[in-house]
């Protein structure tokens, strides 16, 4: 069965401050952290549908209290050899502008606020290799330690996926009417 | 906004009203387009609806739609009383069409609760010209103009009430416990309430009077129930400011709800429904035919708290109607649940805890059977529900071919076959557009020029034919023009400089082939662009939307004689029956309609070609085979082919034998789409959930094929 | 311009009385009977009302009541056509039957609430009250 931490109820914060808080996790050696704001919900793991023909990164579908998701693999998606899955192994889903995708990590830590003073921005080298960098639009110091704080839309985002390929939406807008 | 439409209001009663008629005006309109002019009933008909329209207008106070529809009325009236000749009728024909569209605009703009502002000048001086033109015409034959046609205002008004912005809400404050007096703080907080509230009802609603009334507030909270301008948080503020308050609940309601009001030993009525005792509507229509009659609607004493309450004793309002207009979203929500039910129900039959052995499951059997058949009626019901005529698209074909045609210089005649199938709501919503797009190009490209005909040998009036039929549990909507057809040559040569062809070889393809090469993105080998049918960016988007409602488009052609488009869309989009099956650690469901029969396979059955295709030998026949775990690279339980077995699958004539590891199921399943991030897969189309929560991917057949 | 206002509801009665306060005097009733009473009083006095807005649903006599009652009492003293007063109903029922009703019986407006102040001020003005 899959445990669940509705995280509309732990926090009870307006929107605007929502934008501070993060969902940070470990993956690899390194701490992340995504805004509260695309985070639906964490469940543990549970039984993954493979998709035949789907990118590596994508590891299948779940089924979430009725609504099929498709899940991805964070690690996989940084080019990095993906860990077996253990119980502490769970699923982060998140919200991307209505598109709604689980995100498998290793270990989910906590939720911190991080203050825009405490941000600076990526080094700028190391943009190739597709490694986590690619998706990383921050670093964050936290009291534990440094978090890098990850773009969503780009973490879920590859050039082929026709659901925010700039050219196709154009041509599709175009004949809308 | 309301939420259920009312149908009798004297608002929605003119809209509907307006509309009807200017529907039968656009009909008589496209019917004698071709004449030389309007025959005498055509004439009054016209002047009977403008004359209509003006009056109910000009009650209710829209001036543009009664100015308007005053002044056609007027030129209607020169025409019937003088009969003049010569009336140039394709002008005139022309104005009246304006006028409807203007008219239907304001129209809708009062619908959306907009103001009808659109600037009638324009319409208007065009009409006075025509006009001018008309009397000077009459007058120069000598004849006398009959008395001026006055527009008389009229000496009463309806005033339809604005879109109430009041909203309603629910309201439950609780007191901590033990408090005093609490029924005192409950009234401060009605009268604090009373600054916002357009009308508010509560319990207890003895606050004042009833000193226990504050233990049943301490013990069940106060209830509220309130009509305001206000927002939640408005409120809530203003029953903060209130000590001992515990906690306060609120919630949005609506306007039936407040009606209602809170349980009562009296019968709370609806207020609007008046009527004599318990006399029941028994009109043909259904409609409510009693008048109101004067002492309906005396109040008795209104008491604090309550809603007004006649005098009269009310039964409950029973219009009968024989039809009800239904939110949309309710409908929707209808669909989603049904198919939440299906699943579910699956989860309960095919439970792991019936699978003790030894059970005696006999009554089970007997009660699931009995479950399991009104299910299956709950949903061919909500199936019913949602299904309309396509009555109301094809006939805004009509307007299009017109205007269009007009337009391109080309005489064009639409021909509708098979308006009244019906089709789920939701696919008519998506059908209008690529339907539009289709005439459109019929119009557009595919039909040539008069003279390009005439030479050709065709007919000078070219012949669009739109046609729906329902067959086999599908929908079958085609588009046919006895145009010039598609050029299978260029279509080849565009579709290689595209770099579609890829490594086929251009031969081999079929015509049918080819011509799907138009339903490519960026696709058009038309090299001038028209503002009608756009840059060929169209195609692939109708084929998506008709993707969406689980159709497809099929296109075939005759060079010089015409193009055919048409579109197959399942009735029943949700909910299939299947057979489940395994491949390794991955379950496929197949509709059952598509299965032909399932057979054991020796190896000596199967033939490898040198290209690594294989085929199946079925009682003499070849079939190619496919085995799915190869197809889709999954990691196959069963190693040997005797183990597994092969589904021959049927679809469109073609014939495939697709081979899996086991057969688990035939049950029916609820069809989801793959979720629109994974990238469209070959050969599925869509998933669901089994009854034991695991997810299974439909195949759909022509992709493996 | 001299008016007459029959409404039970308290906040409702404000509201016509602040509103219609710009275009003259407004005298208040709380129930049909109290209204034709202040109709018949003012027409004896030759003071008449210029303008009548009765609410429908109301204790003693309801608005059609009240609506009759004023257009018989006309009529008995042959006070017709634009000397007769105009009678604004306000109500929040809208039924077609309704309207139809309240128009044969001699109502010159049928306005529906919430009122839309502004095709109420565009009624006023049509007929000539402003």
């Amino acid at each position: 069965m899959v445990d669940e931490l509705q995280l509309d109820e732990v926090l009870e914060e307006e929107e605007d401050t929502q934008k501070d808080m993060y969902m940070t996790f470990k993956s690899g050696d390194e701490y992340f952290g995504i805004s509260i704001s695309y985070v639906n919900e964490i469940i543990g793991m549970s039984s993954i549908t493979q998709v035949p023909e789907a990118e590596d990164y994508v590891r299948g579908l779940i089924n979430l209290r009725g609504k099929i998701i498709p899940i991805i693999d964070v690690r996989v998606r940084f080019r990095q050899e993906a860990l077996p899955y253990t119980d502490r192994t769970c699923i982060i889903v998140i919200n991307v502008k209505d598109t709604v995708v689980g995100l498998i990590v290793e270990k989910v830590d906590e939720v911190i606020k991080i203050d825009k003073s405490n941000v600076i921005p990526p080094p700028s080298l190391n943009q190739h290799g597709g490694g986590s960098n690619k998706y990383v639009c921050g670093l964050a110091k936290a009291e534990n330690g440094v978090k890098l704080l990850l773009s969503p839309e780009r973490l879920i985002q590859d050039e082929d996926f026709s659901a925010f390929a700039e050219g196709e939406d154009a041509e599709g807008e175009e004949e809308k009417e | 906004m309301a939420e259920e439409y009312n149908t009798d209001g004297m608002l929605d009663i003119f809209l509907y009203e307006s509309e009807q008629l200017l529907e039968n005006l656009q009909d008589i309109v496209l019917a004698n387009k071709d004449e030389e002019c309007f025959d005498e009933a055509a004439i009054n008909e016209i002047f009977r609806v403008m004359h209509t329209i003006k009056g109910s207008a000009g009650i209710m106070m829209f001036e543009n739609i009664s100015k308007v529809a005053h002044k056609l009325e007027d030129v209607f009236y020169y025409l019937r009383e003088s009969h003049p000749k010569n009336v140039p009728h394709l002008e005139l024909v022309d104005h009246v069409l304006n006028v409807s569209d203007f008219i239907q605009g304001e129209l809708e703009k009062i619908k959306e609760g907009d103001n009808p502002d659109a600037d009638p000048e324009k319409i208007l001086s065009e009409l006075e010209e025509f006009l001018d033109r008309l009397k000077s015409g009459i007058v120069k034959k000598g004849k006398e103009l009959p008395p001026e046609n006055t527009y008389v205002e009229p000496s009463q008004f309806y005033i339809a009430p604005t879109g109430s912005d009041g909203k309603y809400y629910k309201i439950a404050v609780y007191y901590e416990p033990g408090l005093e007096m609490s029924n005192i703080r409950a009234y401060t907080a009605v009268y604090a309430l009373k600054e916002i509230a357009e009308d508010l009802k509560y319990i207890p609603e003895d606050i004042i009077s009833n000193e226990n009334s504050g233990d049943e507030i301490l013990n069940d909270g106060f209830h509220m129930l309130i009509k305001t301008q206000g927002d939640i948080d408005a409120i809530r503020e203003i029953i903060e400011k209130g000590t001992g308050v515990a906690q306060i609940d609120i919630y949005e309601s609506s306007v039936k709800e407040f009606t209602l009001g809170f349980r009562d030993d009296i019968q709370e009525t609806d207020v609007v429904g008046m009527d004599d005792g318990d006399e029941k509507q028994k009109d043909g229509t259904g409609k409510d035919s009693k008048e109101p009659t004067p002492g309906d609607y005396v109040i008795k004493s209104k008491e604090p708290g309550k809603g007004k309450k006649l005098a009269k004793q009310q039964s409950k309002n029973q219009v009968k109607q024989s039809f009800i207009s239904v939110n949309i979203g309710k409908m929707d929500s209808l669909m989603d649940l049904i198919g939440e039910l299906v699943i579910a129900e699956a989860v309960v039959l095919q439970n792991p805890d019936l699978k003790v052995p030894g059970l005696d499951l006999s009554n089970f059997q007997k009660a699931s059977a009995q479950l399991s058949k009104i299910t299956s009626e709950l949903q061919d019901v909500i199936m019913a529900m949602r299904m309309m005529p396509l009555t109301n698209t094809f006939q805004k074909m009509n307007r299009i071919v017109f205007d269009v045609s007009r337009k391109l210089g080309k005489d064009i005649e639409l021909e509708v076959i098979g308006e009244h199938t019906e089709v789920d709501k939701n696919i008519i919503e998506h059908i209008s557009d690529p339907l539009m797009h289709l005439i459109r190009n019929s119009l557009d490209h595919g039909i040539e020029s008069k003279e390009e005909r005439l030479a050709a040998g065709k007919s000078a009036k070219g012949k669009i034919t739109l046609e729906a039929k329902n067959e086999g549990g599908k929908v079958y909507i085609s588009v046919r023009d006895d145009g010039k057809g598609l050029n299978r040559e260029a279509i080849l040569k565009k579709a290689k400089a595209n770099g579609l062809l890829g490594k086929r070889n251009p031969d081999e393809l079929s015509d049918k082939e080819v011509y799907q090469f138009i339903t490519q993105p960026g696709f058009s080998t038309k090299e001038k662009v028209t503002e009608l049918s756009g840059r060929g960016v169209g195609m692939d988007v109708v084929v998506k939307n008709i993707q969406a409602i689980g159709g497809k488009l099929e296109i075939d052609s005759t060079p010089g004689e015409g193009s055919e488009m048409s579109l197959k869309i399942p009735l029943t989009l949700a909910i299939i029956d299947g057979i489940v099956m395994e491949v390794g650690e991955t379950t496929f469901v197949v509709e059952i309609g598509a299965v032909q029969e399932f057979i054991s396979v020796t190896r000596d059955m199967v033939i490898r070609e040198p290209d690594g295709d294989e085929y199946i030998n079925i009682r003499g026949e070849y079939y190619p085979f496919i085995k799915l775990c190869d197809r889709y690279h999954i990691q196959e339980r069963s190693s040997s082919l005797e183990e597994g077995i092969a589904a021959v699958l049927e679809y469109e004539g073609k014939t495939i034998c697709a081979f899996v590891d086991k057969l688990v199921s035939e049950q029916e399943i609820v069809v989801k789409p793959i979720p629109p991030y994974l990238k469209k897969i070959s050969g599925i189309s869509g998933c669901t959930q089994l009854g034991d929560g695991s997810i299974a991917l439909i195949l759909d057949i022509a992709g493996i094929i | 311009m001299k008016i007459l206002v029959a409404e039970d509801d308290f906040a409702s009665r404000k509201f016509m009385a602040k509103y219609l306060q710009k275009y003259g005097d407004c005298d208040i009733t709380v129930d049909g009977e109290e209204a034709v009473d202040a109709f018949l009083m003012a027409t004896e006095d030759e003071e008449p009302y210029d303008l009548v807005c009765l609410d429908v649903m109301m204790p003693v006599l309801d608005g059609y009541q009240a609506l009759k009652a004023i257009r018989d009492i006309e009529k008995e003293r042959g006070i017709a056509g634009d000397q007769a007063v105009k009678i604004i109903m306000t109500t929040a029922l809208n039924e077609e039957k309704n309207v139809k009703k309240a128009f044969e019986m001699g109502c010159t407006v049928y306005c529906g609430k919430p009122v839309d102040l502004d095709k109420f001020e565009m009624a006023l003005k049509k007929l000539g009250l402003i």
